[in-house]
């Protein structure tokens, strides 16, 4: 079984020679240190150092031009949070409110302005579920690795889109 | 990996110590070189070992005998006593958000059809862990420092809590969440 010697090599170190004889792989490796923190740790001491000296963050969002993908990821944390937030409130209100669901259902169907302002919030319910549904579908699928590409990206996005559309008309008009 | 030592036999060369327990090292050496050599390198596809090696031969070959110093660098690498004992807990997390989503998207049409009580609570404990680890993430994200990380975490959770508390009261003394959709949408 031969015996063989790792060489690390980078641009600049390539252009001058990286070299080692046999009799001295033990020390190369020796001279490779090995660094005892996670990568966690690490990132931690960042922000505790950069923080802590105060330093500023550079511009990043606010310079960055948007594209599609940035927007619909963005748009897909908005909304999870978004309905989230909804869920937690409609549970919060379904322990602290005194009266039964079909009485303040029938409270706010009372108060509302006509039969385009029930269609108008039923498609505004429907149109951040559906959206977050069918980009999570989306995310799914590049979790199974598929549909990186660029052209791909930027297509499934737009039918991820349109679908939305379609759906939240379609529910709204229920 | 035996082809590429052989091919490149007289050019390259891999640390292969005896100790096993040194593996996570070379495999993470390994990593480095590949990442460093797709720098160098403009070969299509490195990592396949293919198009470029891992090092530049020319200079190793003439420099062999009169080349006095050694490149050091730092490496991550896990430290040996790690090498086994590592936690999968971060990817099994990872998988179960995958499977949670999934589920959740069955749930949909289930619920839809089949309006009844065992929908109900499992629309409730689905929806809320994945909002849970939804919101989780973007804590992950956005939240830094050890004392804030704890802090937004432990509110996370007492929300996450109540909301479920919510949700399987409502299925037990109102209508229920699949009934609540359907009347909303009835008006």
């Amino acid at each position: 079984m031969c015996q063989y010697v790792v060489f690390l090599c980078s641009r600049t170190v390539a252009r001058q020679g990286l070299c080692l004889s046999r009799s001295q792989f033990g020390v190369l490796y020796r001279h490779a240190v090995p660094m005892g923190t996670t990568a966690n740790e690490e990132m931690n001491k960042f922000w505790a150092k950069n923080t802590q000296l105060n330093r500023p963050v550079s511009p990043h969002v606010s310079i960055y031009k948007w594209s599609i993908p940035m927007m619909m990821s963005i748009s897909h944390r908005g909304t999870g949070v978004a309905l989230s937030s909804g869920i937690s409130a409609f549970a919060l209100a379904a322990l602290v409110l005194p009266e039964s669901y079909p009485y303040y259902l029938d409270l706010i169907h009372s108060m509302t302005f006509g039969p385009q302002f029930l269609a108008f919030s039923k498609f505004a319910l429907a149109f951040p579920v559906a959206y977050h549904t069918f980009n999570g579908i989306r995310h799914l699928a590049w979790d199974l690795g598929k549909g990186f590409k660029i052209p791909e990206v930027y297509r499934s996005g737009y039918i991820v889109t349109a679908v939305t559309v379609l759906t939240s008309i379609g529910l709204a008009a229920m | 990996m035996k082809r590429f030592i052989s091919s490149h036999r007289s050019r390259a060369a891999l640390v292969h110590p005896g100790d096993s327990s040194h593996l996570g090292l070379v495999v993470r050496i390994m990593a480095a070189l590949v990442r460093i050599s797709s720098v160098c390198c403009r070969g299509v596809s490195p990592l396949l070992f293919r198009s470029c090696s891992l090092i530049r031969p020319l200079a190793v070959q003439k420099k062999d005998r009169d080349c006095p110093y050694l490149i050091s660098a730092k490496i991550h690498a896990t430290p040996s006593s790690y090498a086994g004992s590592g936690s999968k807990a971060a990817s099994l997390h990872w998988t179960g958000e995958r499977i949670l989503s999934i589920v959740l998207l069955g749930l949909a049409p289930v619920a839809y059809f089949y309006p009844v009580p065992a929908v109900d609570y499992s629309l409730a404990a689905a929806l809320t862990l994945h909002g849970h680890w939804g919101l989780g993430q973007v804590v992950t994200d956005y939240v830094h420092g050890d004392f804030k990380i704890k802090m937004a975490n432990a509110g996370l959770f007492l929300l996450s809590t109540v909301t479920f508390a919510g949700l399987c009261y409502f299925n037990y003394h109102d209508v229920g969440i699949c009934k609540a959709v359907a009347l909303l949408w009835s008006k």
